[in-house]
Parts: C-alpha cells; structure tokens; sequence
C-alpha cells in the first residue's frame, strides 16, 4: 500500500493500527491491517457495507478487542486500554443519545462520568452547546429534538471532553440530502477549529471526499488505497477504487502486445492502448472516467450506439451502447440537446487517461 | 370505504364495547354487593351500609392471611428482578447456543398447571425435607413470579439499542457503571410493569400455595376461599373490594409513571 | 466480543439454576413418580385411569371446557383488538384501563363476582326476568355454561393483548396497498389483516387454552363437585381424599397436555414467524 507525503499534515504517526487482525465466530473481517492517521488530519473509511470500517472504528474505539495487533495513540500503545480510560469520543449511528436524560444532562455525561460534580458542569455544558448552536434546548427531551439537532448534540457530547481523537460512525446517514450537506460544512469547520483528529466511517463517497483530507478506499477487510481525494479520483491503484470512487466506464480485455511501456489490449469492441506493467496475456479491467471521453475520435476510440442522452444541469450524460448491453459514459459539459436516441457516435480518449488493473483471478 | 368495510367496523367497535362492559362486570358486581345492608347478596341492595367492611376486618386470620401475602408477593418479586435481569441480560446479550430455547423456559411456568406445579413442589419438598411453610410458600413463589418478570425484561432487552452502553463507555464508564447508568434507568418501565404483575400474581395466587401452606401459614386467596365455603356473606364482597382498591392505586402509580400503552407489552 | 459474549452466559446461572432445582426437576420426578410402582417401571396407574369411564369423561370435560372457552374469548377478542387498534384518546384509554384493571384484580376476586352474578337469585336473573325474557329464575351456577362464560371473562385480556399487540404494529399500508391491487373487503381481510394477526391469535389460544384446562378456582366457585375438571381431580384426591398415586398420575396427564400445548403453539408460532 503506497502512503503519498504529508507535509501539511505533520507526523503521520498520532494514531498507529498496526498488523491488526479481527475474525468473528471464526469467519476473518480483517487481518494484518495498518493504518496511521496523523494530528489534525480529517480522514475518512469509505467502502461498502460489511468491508471492516466500522469493526476498525470499533476497535480504534476500544469497544472490540482485535484478536492481533496493536493500536498506538502518540506512540503509546492502547491495545489493552479498555475504552473508558482511552478519551476517544464517538459520534455513534443514530447518535446514541440517552433517552432518559435531558440534552444538558446528556452534554454533561462525559463530564459526571469523569467524577465532575452535578452542579459544576453548567458552564462547560453551555459552552458546548453554544458550540453547535442548541444553547437554547438545553432542558429539552432528546426525543424532542430533530435529526439534525440530534447529531448537533452528539457532537457536543462527544467534544466536551477534549477527547485525543473523534469518531463518527456514518454520522450523516440519517439526515436527508439537503441538511446533510449543511452538517458536513458545519461540522468540518467546527473540527479545523479545534485541531481535532477525527476519524469518519462513511459508505458516501461525495460525504468522504467532502469532510476528509485523506480517504482510505476499505474492500473486504483491507486498505485499498489511502489518499487524498483527488489522487484517489485521478489515480485509483485498483478496479476497486476506481468503481467505488466516481463514475467511470468499464471494459474487460486480454493484453496482446507490450511496446515501450505501451498496452495492447484486445476487447470485445476491438483493439485498445493503454500504460502499465501487465504481462502479455493477462486478463485485464480497462476504465476511463467518463468527463476524459468526447465524443468523437480519439487516441482510443469505440463506436456506440446513443441509448440516452441525459441533461444533468452543469452537465449532459451520454449513454453508448456498443455490441452488448454493457453502458458506456461519456460526460460533455453544458447541456445538449439535439442528440436522437440510435444515433451512431464515437466515444474517444487518450491512452494516458486509460486505466489498466490486472483482472483477479 | 365501502359498506362492507363500515359494517365491519362498527360491529368490531360494538363487539368491542361489549368486551370492556363484559370485563368490567364483574369488578364494579363485586364493589356494589359489598356496600350492601342485607346478609344475602342482591343488586341494588335494598340499602347501602358498611356494616360488612367492618365485619370483615373481624374476620378471624385475615390480617395474618393479608400481611404473609404481601410478605411473600414483595420478597419473591425482588428476588425474581435480581435473578431475571441477570438472566435475560445473558441470554439477550450473551452468545451461547439454545438462547431462544432457555428463554422459552424461563417464561414457561406461566403456562404450566399450577396445581401440578404446586404437586411436583409438595412432593419435592418434602422429599429433600424442606419442612418449612414459609420458606416453601417462597420458593414457590418466585417460580410463579419470575417468567412474568423473564417475559417483560426478554421483551425490553431485545429492543433496547446497546449502542448506548458503548456510547457510555467511550464518554468514560466502565462496563458494568454503563449498565448500571444506561441500562437501568431505561429500562426502568419494563422493572416496573413486570414487577407490578409479577406482585400481583403472587397475591392471587391459589393452586401453588394451597399445597404448600400449613395451618399457621394461610396466604389471602387461601383464607378467601375458606371463608367462602364457612360462610359466605358479603363481607367476602368488602375483601374482594379492598384488592380491587389495591389494584386500583398501583395501576394508577403504574399508568401515570410509564403510561397504560406501555404497561400491556411484552 | 466474543469471549466477553461467551462469559455474559454465566449471568444466566443463578436464575436458570434456580428454575431447574425448583421447577423442572420436580417435575420431571412427578411424571417419574407416576409412571413407576415401588420401583419398578409400570403404567398400570395410567391404566387404570384411562380404562375408567368416570376419568374419561373428566378428561373430555376439561378439554371441552378448555376449547369452548378459547373459542368464546377468541370470538370476542379478535374485533375487540380490531377496534382497540383503531382507538385514540379516551377511548383508547378506556379499552387499557378495561383489560388492565380485570388483569390486576385476580382470579379469586373474579370467580367469587361470577359466582354471585350467576346465583338463582342473582343478578343476572333479575336482569333477565325484568327484561321479560324469563318468568322464572333460571339456574345457572353450576352448569357448564356459566363455567365457560366465568373463565372467557377471567382471560380475555390474555386474548385480547397479543392480537391487539400485532395488529397495532401491522403496517397501515399493506391493507392500503391491498385496496390499490384491487382487493374487495372479504379478500383483504382473510388475505392481509387475517394471516399478518395470525401469530397473535395462535399466542392468545395457546396461552388461554393452557390456563383453561389447568384452572382450579374458577371452576370450584362457579360449577363445584358436581361437575370435575382434571384440576380438580387433583386437588381432591391431594387434599380430601389422599389418594396421592391417582393424584400423581392426573398431574402428570394434565402436565403433558400443558406441554404438549406449548411445544405445539411455539412450533407454529415458529413456523408462522418463518414465513413472513
């Protein structure tokens, strides 16, 4: 797994899982996992349900033990510190708030938890609530409060303690798109603020590429890849990156020739050149990201069928279809209209801008 | 809506109404016979008196029937909370193969005979020579109170979100504190609704006791049923009045603390 | 989380400990007990009781009792809980408060009030006679009749509360979703509504039929000697007669019916579970 520099970032080394290992019942979640995440760095776990993020969450947080490996925090390690004593905050999936306390009470908890007086909590509860602006529903049932206030409190419960690291299970799942993306501003800049390290888990990846300065791409257990988002957009080091990551068209093919670092590849639309370091007779996954197509001849070129012609706003997809049914993307800027169903149109792309990953299996 | 639907609904509101005068009967029979002047029960009685509350508190045994119930329904009650929330915390949380088996168990004695229960005890008892009355009347009581309190704390467990409890332990808990500020206090309903039946069984309860008690240990329902075969007057009509005021004042505790809506599930 | 999973168990313990000594295994040694004669592995008690006519009609009249009475507070509960499901406000309300209240009072307060309503001179003959319905006090203490209607009445709630329980969870929309498929009131009803409140109806039956054929003090205040359930069977021959080998070996027919209701409810209620 390639680490890129860090020079804005600082010390890659605030928080360490090193060679961790997780098997439930028998059946292996991850195994030989590393990941470091450096001070105030935002960073995200993307991947699909039931890849391991939130178990790395889990075990970062110290409610699951892993069966190997350590996690340090600061070079000290934590592996066998249960999770009370670690002062790493969690904002849980659906908040978590405790029913039978009020949003002031709730605010407070870390603080009670920590042995602090009932009457001396009032002046940092009330900062934290200034904090994410719900000053004035400090006597309220959480019950009463919306989505949107809910996370607003979980994040003021989570922060009252000057926790060394923060948390966030899929924090913005249960909110609806618009406020969503309101939270995430708010949210970020609120952390900025704070230097916090935080550490979100997310299966989004416009909500990952949106709040992080890193994103580490999890599949199956493993890193895929762990980047900033652009590198992971530009770069993907695997299919799976670059299927998970944005949109992009994909072809199956077989490598004929290799020329001067150049690809031959033979697919079922005909020959296509990419670069790489395949063997001849490999078995391969061609993508390209769908605003690198034009419509018309290129270094690449594939002759398709127009199914549809989508108007997106800032920008108008084009679906070709060529001999199977498989959907091939083009993206053009503006809007354009005039494009007939059936039309015969030619999808062409540079060779650089071909990715090429080794087909598995 | 069509006209079928209408009249299918009303007949379910009709049946419906019928069904609450038909459970309310007897309770408000029992209340108006006992204000009753005559030695005979008529309704309306012929003049309303309290001349029968006062000969039952003359009753011989009933204070001693009325004290040993209680003692017995609060005892075996609490006994039953400690040993239940440790059981269905292990079986909601814990891992172990045959959970949805051993809770089966756990909750079955609601619907086992209870004169077979009260047999099986008899005979075991004294077989291991437990002679004692009151501790006999205990044992077998919390076999009666538990699976009420089994049934509504599997019920309340299941569907309470454990991410709670890590939400406590990463703010600073230890795992037991979290149970102890998180758990508790919401499951604070489900204590109450399963104690409060669980309580009540065991002061109703009659084919369990009557195999286990002795002459000098009588619980209330036993005491009741003698009377009634020695001398059924009205007074019998002013005891049964005192339970339904009983219940009477723990269902509105009950209901203004975790609502009626709350109290019937699980 | 496995190991800690592993070790919660053990707070299972002291309940299911308890439960086994004091619950299970005396039962186990009742059933033993009855099914041996000084030692030695014989079924000549059971024998003897089913050979006897007199038993065997007890038998009949329990389980008669038992269905008769299911079927009553089956036919009852079900559009009860329909229109209990519906209810908001007082009348809500009212619907809790009339099952709670009878569910709080007690059996012994209950079969005592029956017992009054059903004197010759009770009630309910007033109420009759003055309606014009009878001239002359019918007698109904004593009679099978005002044993069913006794214990429907002491357990309705128990029907009521898991068939309400299932058809306030049911989802709204299904019977909505139904009326847009095209489907008349009839084909609704015993297509969506009957089988989605299926797993309450089978929870209420087996809990009612279990405690009908088990209960001991309604009948004895409603019905007496005269007419003998297997309950009563039992205590008489414990406390009356001391006859302990019949008494044995009736506890253990009426244990085995009770068990057999249990398995049985909870493998349908299983199988009703798997379907949805």
């Amino acid at each position: 797994m390639l680490q890129p520099a860090h020079s804005e970032t600082g010390s890659d080394r605030y928080l360490e899982v090193v060679g961790v290992g997780k098997a439930f019942r028998g059946t292996k979640v991850m195994s030989d996992l590393d990941f470091r995440v450096g001070q105030g760095e935002l960073v995200s776990l993307l991947g699909p349900s039931g890849c391991g993020k939130t178990t790395l969450l889990r075990i970062v947080a110290g409610l699951t033990s892993a069966d190997r490996g350590d996690v340090l925090l600061d070079g000290r390690a934590i592996t066998n510190v249960p999770a009370h004593r670690r002062n790493i905050s969690v904002v849980f999936q659906n908040y978590a708030l405790f029913p039978h306390l009020s949003v002031a009470e709730n605010v407070a908890f870390g603080l009670r938890a920590r042995g602090q007086a009932k009457d001396t909590t009032g002046p940092s509860v009330r900062e934290a609530l200034n904090l994410v602006r719900m000053a004035d529903f400090a006597d309220r049932r959480v019950s009463a409060l919306s989505g949107g206030q809910q996370q607003r409190v979980a994040v003021a419960r989570a922060l009252i303690v000057e926790p060394v690291l923060l948390l966030l299970d899929e924090p913005f799942s249960a909110l609806d798109r618009k406020l969503r993306e309101t939270m995430q501003v708010e949210l970020k800049a609120l952390l900025r603020d704070r230097d916090m390290t935080a550490i979100f888990v997310t299966h989004d990846q416009d909500e990952a590429m949106g709040v992080s300065d890193r994103i580490a791409v999890m599949n199956a257990g493993r890193i895929e890849q762990f980047a900033a988002p652009s590198t992971l957009y530009a770069q993907p080091e695997t299919a799976f990156v670059m299927d998970f990551v944005g949109l992009s068209t994909r072809l199956a093919g077989k490598v004929t020739d290799v020329a001067e670092g150049e690809l031959r590849i033979e697919t079922a639309y005909g020959t296509l050149r990419g670069t790489g370091t395949v063997p001849v007779g490999a078995r391969v996954t061609l993508g390209v990201r769908p605003e690198l197509i034009q419509p018309q001849e290129g270094e690449n070129t594939l002759e398709v069928t127009l199914a549809d012609a989508m108007v997106l706003g800032s920008k108008t997809q084009l679906h070709g279809v060529a001999q199977d049914n498989d959907r091939l993307l083009c993206e053009v800027p503006g809007i354009r209209t005039g494009l007939a169903r059936g039309t015969r149109l030619r999808f062409g792309w540079s060779v650089a801008d071909t990715l090429v990953y080794e087909a598995e299996g | 809506m069509t006209v079928t639907d209408r009249v299918f609904l009303i007949l379910s509101w009709a049946i419906g109404l019928i069904c609450v005068v038909f459970l309310l009967l007897p309770i408000v029979i029992t209340v108006a016979a006992s204000f009753t002047s005559s030695s005979v029960y008529t309704l309306p009685p012929p003049e309303w008196s309290l001349r029968w509350y006062i000969a039952a508190t003359q009753r011989s045994g009933l204070w001693d029937a009325v004290v040993l119930s209680l003692n017995l329904a609060l005892v075996s009650t609490a006994v039953s909370l400690v040993l239940g929330t440790l059981a269905a915390f292990a079986i909601t949380q814990g891992s172990f193969r045959g959970r949805e088996a051993i809770a089966t168990f756990t909750v079955s004695p609601l619907m086992m005979p209870g004169l077979v229960v009260g047999v099986a005890l008899l005979q075991f008892f004294r077989e291991i020579g437990l002679r004692d009355a009151y501790w006999s009347l205990l044992l077998g009581h919390v076999v009666i109170t538990l699976p009420f309190v089994m049934r509504t704390l599997l019920a309340s467990m299941a569907s309470f979100d454990f991410s709670l409890v890590d939400a406590a332990r990463t703010l600073g808990l230890n795992y037991p504190k979290a149970i102890l500020r998180v758990l508790i206090p919401n499951l604070a309903p489900a204590y109450l609704t399963g104690g409060l039946f669980a309580f009540l069984a065991s002061m109703d309860n009659y084919p369990i006791s009557i195999f286990l008690s002795d002459a000098r240990n009588k619980t209330l329902p036993i005491k009741i049923l003698q009377y009634l075969e020695e001398q059924p007057d009205p007074s019998l009509a002013a005891i049964s009045s005192g339970l339904i005021l009983l219940a009477c004042i723990v269902l509105i505790v009950a209901s203004r603390t975790v609502g009626l809506n709350r109290m019937i599930q699980g | 989380m496995r190991a800690r999973g592993d070790r919660i168990g053990f707070l299972a313990v002291p309940g299911l400990a308890f439960l086994a000594v004091i619950y299970a295994l005396p039962l186990v040694l009742l059933l033993f007990r009855a099914a041996q004669i000084d030692g030695q592995v014989s079924f000549a008690e059971y024998r003897l009781f089913f050979t006897d006519q007199y038993n065997l009609n007890v038998l009949w009249r329990t389980l008669r009792v038992a269905f008769l009475t299911t079927l009553l507070a089956l036919i009852i509960a079900y559009p009860t809980a329909i229109a209990m499901a519906r209810a908001r406000g007082i009348w809500l309300s009212l619907f809790l408060v009339a099952m709670v209240l009878p569910m709080s009072v007690g059996v012994v307060v209950k079969a005592f009030a029956w017992s009054i309503l059903f004197r010759t001179r009770g009630v309910l003959n007033d109420i009759l006679m003055s309606l014009g319905i009878t001239e002359m006090p019918i007698r109904m203490l004593f009679t099978e009749t005002a044993l069913i209607i006794g214990a429907a009445n002491v357990f309705l709630p128990f029907m009521v509360l898991p068939i309400y329980a299932v058809m306030r969870t049911m989802d709204g929309r299904l019977p909505e979703a139904a009326v847009t498929l095209g489907a008349g009131p009839y084909f609704r009803f015993f297509h969506v509504t009957l089988p989605l409140s299926l797993p309450g109806v089978v929870a209420g039956c087996a809990f009612v039929f279990s405690l009908a054929i088990s209960m001991y003090v309604i009948p004895s205040l409603i019905v007496g000697e005269q007419q003998q359930t297997l309950s009563m069977m039992i205590a008489r021959s414990f406390l009356y007669l001391r006859n302990e080998a019949l008494g044995a070996t009736i506890s253990s027919v009426l244990l085995i019916i009770a068990v057999a209701v249990v398995l049985g409810s909870s493998l349908l209620a299983a199988r009703l579970g798997g379907q949805r």
